[in-house]
């Protein structure tokens, strides 16, 4: 009986439908996935797959990716361009181009009353890099203010800052294929199976083949940690002396390839006699690492035939950010780990298209990693574009995370917000809203209607999203790879780009130069720029990248493939083409827990989220794994509170405070909680983001906190459930 | 069907690997050959014959789960959502984690489950509707929710938690092993999705590329001997002696000598209650209707029992009381309609009722189903005969009587057979608490408290209106004495049942010690009510009162006695811990679903919490 069918039905299992699939590549992460997405004979998406052939995910996919499909029919889309004249009250729906004519009108109302400067455009690292490129143009070639940037200064400024300091530019100079070569890992405030997991598979099946040792450095026991030869807990906000005292042990202990330093580096005098002040025993006394762990790894690391480090938002959300990523890349020059296989100091990056909002949307600079600052950078640019170089400021302006304050004080008036949600993702919430509340003007431009943004707005803009548009995006390895157009924009929703060239066409100076209509159009001009530079995609194509699955630049015309490295030559983008070694003092200036606020706070990304879950958010697939925010809390410290498991807890900052469902374990230490970033109203009610002198991002990971039961758990269980609108 | 994708990598492809003959638990691995019948047929899946060349296709097959590597990504779980279409609420594969040790020396280990196809399908054998197949191909047990009812029996007796009861479209289906992706040479969605390392698949008893072991369990999982599953495991990095899980279950996982052995369910008494309380909020459950139908079939049988043996053996003053008899049969009768209609109305689809028949051999479902419609009919057979005995006047003279007697004599056997396959019901392995003897002597013990009970009350009150001949003292007695007989046997089984699970250690201990601590005020009325009612009876059967004092001693002994059976039921449902694999903190925790009820986060489909649970 227990075989036989007799009588049975045929099996019936779940059928899609799927006629067709389509190549794309996926809209979260930096990692780069390339993906298809399944058609049914309706023409609708219903699945979704990983590319077999394609070298970065090799078939894989991760959960957020699996299910992307289901983004086309997310709840909360808006349909239609949304306007009002003051923001208490309803939207009322209008055409385009009364919404499109009232964007023009309000940027020309308050540049001409209140200076160029005084409308604000911030943008994101989610659209296509065509579209980043149409945006500075429109930005720095029409409008003409000097306050646009992007929200990569919330998650990728500091890497951006350490590389231009070091290298000369801006650049990954690793690749993933790197894990097939190294000889040692360090992961430094980088939890992978969470925040990019197919890399994690990339990074674990090398490992699997070749065993290399694993070092990880986070505060927290992650599962990376979990997978690690070595973990070291660190104390937050420590990673410079860390690295100091790494670079201390393999100078003294003639671990350096001082070949390479001679010939590729410079001011390695200054360097050393401050690395001298470093040693482990001092360095362990402020990190919480002991001295021999640090000989230890600096010894693995010097010792090894090439070895390399990467980091995420560990080092970059730091006050120290820009000097923890120039202190990677002082450990990797002075161990010759720059630009050969294995070797590298390789930032993962945050967002999909984060890289090609710092190569290609002129917000720090001019298209293609030119500089405002360099007099023939802005010529060029200028008579390419057809604009007076006049026109263009001689020095860049504010970073978004200087933008809001400079709203909040009255210098700027207009803003117009493009795929960003700073009321979720800016560090102090209550700031935020207040600061909001001041714009005289506020356009977002956003896939979604619902973006808790959006409740400031006057004009809202309904934006395609993903692969109802087409374009590229280039990932963490710098690989530029295409995104096919895979179903039409929802709604009267359309793409990024036809909205910037529609603003364009609304200035004299914009109906004087060329906005190309079509995404192919503004690739072909990328590429003209492109020509000689160090991010050169002057031999790519569509067709090709398609067919490549993704192609690394520099890919000049001629080459047939991409560079999987940079500076494989030893040389850099300084003038001198040297590298430069900085010396890097460090001193403690974080919030740092006290009897008021006894512990720290630290945030983080899950696996199941992106960014402020206005998509992840809505797909119950993914939102189910945590549909409602969380703090890790340790058990010992819960018990002096009268904190149980599984209760909502108060907690407190300097700033504000938050109501948070608690989850004992011991992943975290007894002097530190943490709680995921991605929820509205929770933890950026206490995060301080202190910013980072040098890249201007803000300090997420490190404040001071007090916590403590939620007096009313009924109420504090409605007031969160309360700020779940999704 | 799906089929392998351009340039499909090799890891997503079926291995061809040595195995051995036979499992560990000396079951031939090979389940078909290929001279059997079975092997010439073709698969046909969405209607299309399938016949795939592989080898070892009639080789029983399994996952591979490497605990080492596991990183808790839910890419398994998600494409197994996306391949088969689930909704947010359920789904056939889960990840959940145990934990331990204190900063920095701390372990997670999460544990990714689905179904595990196994060698002793539980959910096969206790389906009543036969919805479930082991399948030669592959050794795949599927089931198929077209013929599924919905009684959800399949999640009570399997203790991996595979079946998952849809409540919104009133059946249960489950994991299909991806048979579809075997027959074109692939690994399941699962397993060909896994970035960790951690899932594997292939023929059962082989070990996957770089793994060293081939383990029947890691902590956290079920004993494996009630099912023999055709998973296997490596877990080879040393773990934390006691692991904990995120969930609201309390139970955590130990081992006995540190460093050594296995490790065993204890009751976590952080996630216990630590002050008595009554815990009524959380008395309600699903599972009321079958509360309900339980006592009240409990009732009828002994009630019955009472009345027509208490006439054939003479109970004094019985035989006199036919209009009381009448009235009784049919009340009696008209109970068990209601009861078996609620417990109908339990079932997702209750009007597929006709094919809880379909596994006589196997499900004590079927069996007590066919043995509850056997007595039915008997009973109602009897009621008319004895109610309209012009129903049978065209027979031959005696004939009649001869047949009402026969139907009598035959429910008087079917009715207690019916509460032995009752009880059969819930003596599951899976599902500690419940499985012990103590289930019969409450089943028998509340038919004989409240069938008895019943009919004396009846009596007693139809006496004080007139309706009926008083209740002779004898007939209290004689009555009176089968309760007390019943209350005894009741207690005797609750005492060695609390006794027992304190010393079970496990899961059936943590469910006492729920029991006692946050249901213990109830548990302890309830133990009250029972002694009570107990000292009611005895001193209502000593002093025989008449009229109005008897129809009032009577029915207050029933409703006392009848309301400790019914909490004492209910607690019996909402205690039982199955030895279901551990939550996460949100996903498959029981306590933050009912939290997500309580404060309308359910409300949203895409927490993944369903409103309804019933």
């Amino acid at each position: 009986m227990l075989f036989g069918r007799r009588n049975k039905n045929p099996i019936r299992l779940h059928d899609k439908g799927v006629v067709e699939w389509r190549y794309t590549t996926c809209g979260y992460c930096s990692t780069g996935c390339s993906i298809e997405v399944g058609l049914d004979r309706e023409g609708r998406p219903v699945s979704a797959r990983g590319v077999g052939g394609a070298d970065v995910n090799r078939g894989k996919l991760c959960l957020k990716g699996i299910l992307e499909y289901e983004l086309f029919r997310t709840p909360g889309r808006g349909a239609h361009p949304l306007m009002r004249a003051h923001r208490t009250e309803p939207f009322r729906r209008v055409s385009w181009d009364e919404a499109l004519d009232r964007v023009a009108e309000e940027i020309k109302r308050i540049q001409a009353r209140y200076g160029r400067d005084a409308f604000a455009i911030v943008s994101t690292g989610q659209i296509m890099t065509e579209e980043f490129y149409t945006l500075g143009k429109l930005a720095r070639g029409v409008i003409g203010t000097n306050n646009y940037d992007g929200n990569t200064t919330l998650c990728m400024s500091s890497a951006v800052s350490g590389y231009k300091r070091s290298f000369g530019s801006d650049g990954p100079p690793g690749c993933y294929e790197d894990f097939e070569h190294t000889g040692c890992l360090i992961a430094v405030g980088s939890n992978l199976p969470e925040q990019h997991p197919v890399i994690y598979w990339r990074m674990r099946e090398a490992r699997e083949r070749r065993g290399f040792p694993l070092i990880v450095i986070d505060p927290r026991v992650t599962m990376l940690a979990q997978q690690a030869d070595l973990h070291l807990a660190i104390r937050p906000g420590t990673d410079v002396v860390l690295f100091n005292a790494l670079a201390h042990v393999v100078l003294k202990e003639g671990l350096a390839d001082m070949d390479y330093v001679r010939r590729h580096t410079t001011g390695f005098d200054e360097f050393a006699a401050e690395i001298e002040r470093w040693d482990p025993d001092r360095a362990a006394r402020v990190t919480g690492i002991d001295a021999d762990t640090i000989r230890h790894v600096a010894r693995t690391f010097g010792q090894a035939p090439a070895a390399m480090v990467i980091w995420t938002m560990g080092i970059n959300q730091s006050t120290h950010g820009s000097d923890g990523v120039v202190a990677i890349n002082n450990l990797c020059l002075i161990t010759g780990n720059v630009g050969k296989p294995g070797g590298s100091p390789l930032s993962i990056t945050g967002q999909c298209n984060a890289m090609g909002t710092r190569e290609w949307s002129s917000c720090s600079g001019l298209p293609g990693y030119r500089l405002l600052e360099n007099p023939a950078h802005r010529e060029e640019i200028a008579r390419f574009w057809g604009v007076d170089p006049e026109f263009f400021p001689k020095r860049r302006g504010m970073f978004m995370t200087d933008i809001f304050p400079a709203i909040e004080t009255g210098r700027v008036k207009g803003l117009w917000l493009i795929a960003t949600n700073p009321m979720t993702s800016m560090p102090n919430t209550e700031r935020i809203r207040r600061t909001l509340e001041k714009l005289e003007f506020l356009v977002v431009q956003d896939a979604y209607e619902d973006v808790e943004t959006n409740q400031y707005s006057h004009v809202y803009l309904p934006a395609a999203l993903w692969a109802e548009k087409e374009g590229v995006f280039t990932n963490t390895e710098r690989r530029v790879n295409l995104i096919r157009n895979v179903c039409p924009p929802y709604g009267e929703s359309k793409p990024d780009l036809w909205i910037f060239n529609q603003i364009a066409r609304r200035f004299e100076q914009g109906r004087r130069m060329r906005f190309p209509e079509t995404p192919r159009q503004v690739f072909e001009e990328m590429k003209q720029l492109s020509r000689g530079r160090l991010v050169d995609i002057s031999g790519m194509s569509y067709e090709r990248i398609e067919a490549q699955r993704g192609i690394q630049w520099p890919c000049p015309e001629g080459q047939e493939k991409g560079s999987p490295r940079l500076y494989t030559d030893g040389r850099f983008q300084h003038p001198d083409g040297k590298a430069k070694l900085i010396p890097l003092p460090w001193e403690d200036d974080n919030e740092r827990p006290d009897e008021e606020y006894p512990f720290w706070l630290n945030t983080g990304r899950v696996v199941e989220h992106f960014h402020t879950r206005t998509r992840t958010g809505k797909i119950g697939n993914l939102n189910r794994f945590s549909p409602t925010p969380y703090m890790e809390m340790n058990p010992d410290a819960a018990r002096e509170l009268g904190i149980e498991h599984m209760s909502y807890a108060r907690v407190t900052s300097r700033r504000g405070d938050a109501v948070v469902l608690v989850q004992l374990t011991h992943r975290v230490p007894r002097d530190m909680v943490f709680i995921p970033f991605h929820f509205h109203d929770c933890v950026n009610r206490l995060t301080l983001g202190l910013l980072d002198p040098h890249s201007r991002q803000p300090a997420y990971k490190q404040c001071a906190v007090r916590v403590e039961p939620a007096p009313d758990q009924e109420a504090a269980a409605r007031r969160n459930a309360a700020a779940r609108a999704y | 069907m799906q089929q392998p994708r351009p340039d499909e990598p090799d890891y997503a492809f079926l291995p061809r690997r040595p195995a051995p003959e036979r499992s560990r638990w000396g079951t031939p691995i090979e389940l078909a050959r290929p001279e059997d019948p079975v092997a010439r047929e073709p698969l046909r899946i969405n209607g299309r014959e399938s016949r795939s060349d592989n080898p070892d296709r009639y080789r029983q097959h399994g996952f591979y789960f490497n605990a080492d590597n596991c990183i808790g990504c839910h890419a398994c779980e998600t494409a197994c959502a996306e391949k088969n279409g689930l909704p947010p609420y359920l789904a056939y594969r889960s990840v959940g984690y145990v934990e331990g040790g204190t900063w920095p020396a701390y372990r997670r280990i999460n544990i990714s489950m689905a179904c595990n196809h196994c060698e002793n399908p539980v959910c096969l054998k206790g389906c009543p509707t036969r919805a479930y197949t082991k399948y030669a191909e592959y050794g795949a047990v599927l089931q198929d929710p077209d013929i599924c009812f919905g009684c959800g029996y399949c999640t009570w007796v399997c203790p991996y938690n595979a079946p998952q009861l849809d409540l919104e479209r009133g059946h249960v289906h489950k994991c299909n092993m991806c048979i579809d992706r075997l027959e074109a040479g692939l690994k399941p969605a699962c397993v060909a999705a896994c970035l960790g390392g951690a899932l594997d698949f292939g023929v059962i008893e082989t070990v996957p590329e770089n793994r060293v072991q081939c383990e029947a369990a890691i902590p956290g999982f079920p004993d494996p001997a009630i099912t023999r599953p055709n998973i296997r495991f490596q877990q080879a990095a040393s773990t934390p002696d006691e692991l904990a899980r995120p969930d609201s279950v309390p139970v955590r996982y130990v081992r006995e000598t540190p460093g050594q052995g296995e490790h065993r369910p204890r009751p976590d008494p952080l996630k216990l209650s630590r002050r008595r309380g009554w815990g009524l909020g959380r008395l309600r459950s699903r599972e009321d209707p079958l509360v309900v139908f339980t006592l009240a079939t409990q009732l009828v049988v002994g009630a019955f029992l009472a009345l027509f043996l208490g006439e054939r053996l003479g109970l004094p003053g019985l035989g006199a009381a036919e209009a009381l008899r009448h009235g009784l049969l049919a009340g009696l009768f008209a109970l068990q309609t209601l009861a078996i209609a609620l417990s109908t109305l339990h079932l997702g689809r209750p009007h597929r009722f006709y094919r809880a028949f379909n596994n006589l051999r196997w499900s004590p479902v079927s069996r007590e189903v066919a043995s509850l419609a056997v007595f039915y009919n008997l009973m109602g057979g009897y009621m008319v005969l004895e109610l309209f005995p012009a129903v049978a006047a065209w027979l031959p003279a005696g004939w009649g009587a001869a047949l009402r007697e026969g139907l009598g004599w035959a429910a008087t056997l079917a009715g207690p057979a019916t509460l032995w396959f009752m009880h059969r019901i819930y003596r599951i392995p899976a599902r500690p608490f419940w499985n012990h003897w103590q289930v019969l002597t409450a089943f028998y013990g509340s038919a004989l408290v409240l069938g008895p009970l019943a009919v004396l009350a009846a009596w007693a009150l139809a006496a004080a209106a007139g309706l009926a001949p008083s209740v002779p003292g004898p007939a209290q007695s004689m009555l009176g004495l089968a309760a007390l007989a019943g209350l005894g046997l009741e207690g005797f089984g609750l005492w060695r049942h609390a006794r027992a699970m304190r010393r079970e250690g496990g899961l059936g201990t943590a469910a006492h010690l729920e029991q006692t601590t946050r249901f213990g005020w109830t548990y302890l009325a309830r133990n009250g009510a029972l002694v009570l009612a107990a000292g009611l009876v005895a001193t209502l059967a000593w002093m025989a009162p008449t009229g109005a004092a008897a129809a009032a001693g009577w029915t207050a002994a029933l409703f006392l006695a009848g309301a400790a059976e019914l909490v004492g039921r209910a607690l019996f449902y909402v205690l039982v811990i199955p030895t279901t694999m551990p939550g996460a903190f949100f996903w498959k925790n029981p306590g933050f679903q009912d939290h997500a009820r309580a404060v309308g986060l359910a409300r949203m489909p895409q927490v993944g919490v369903l409103e309804r649970t019933h």
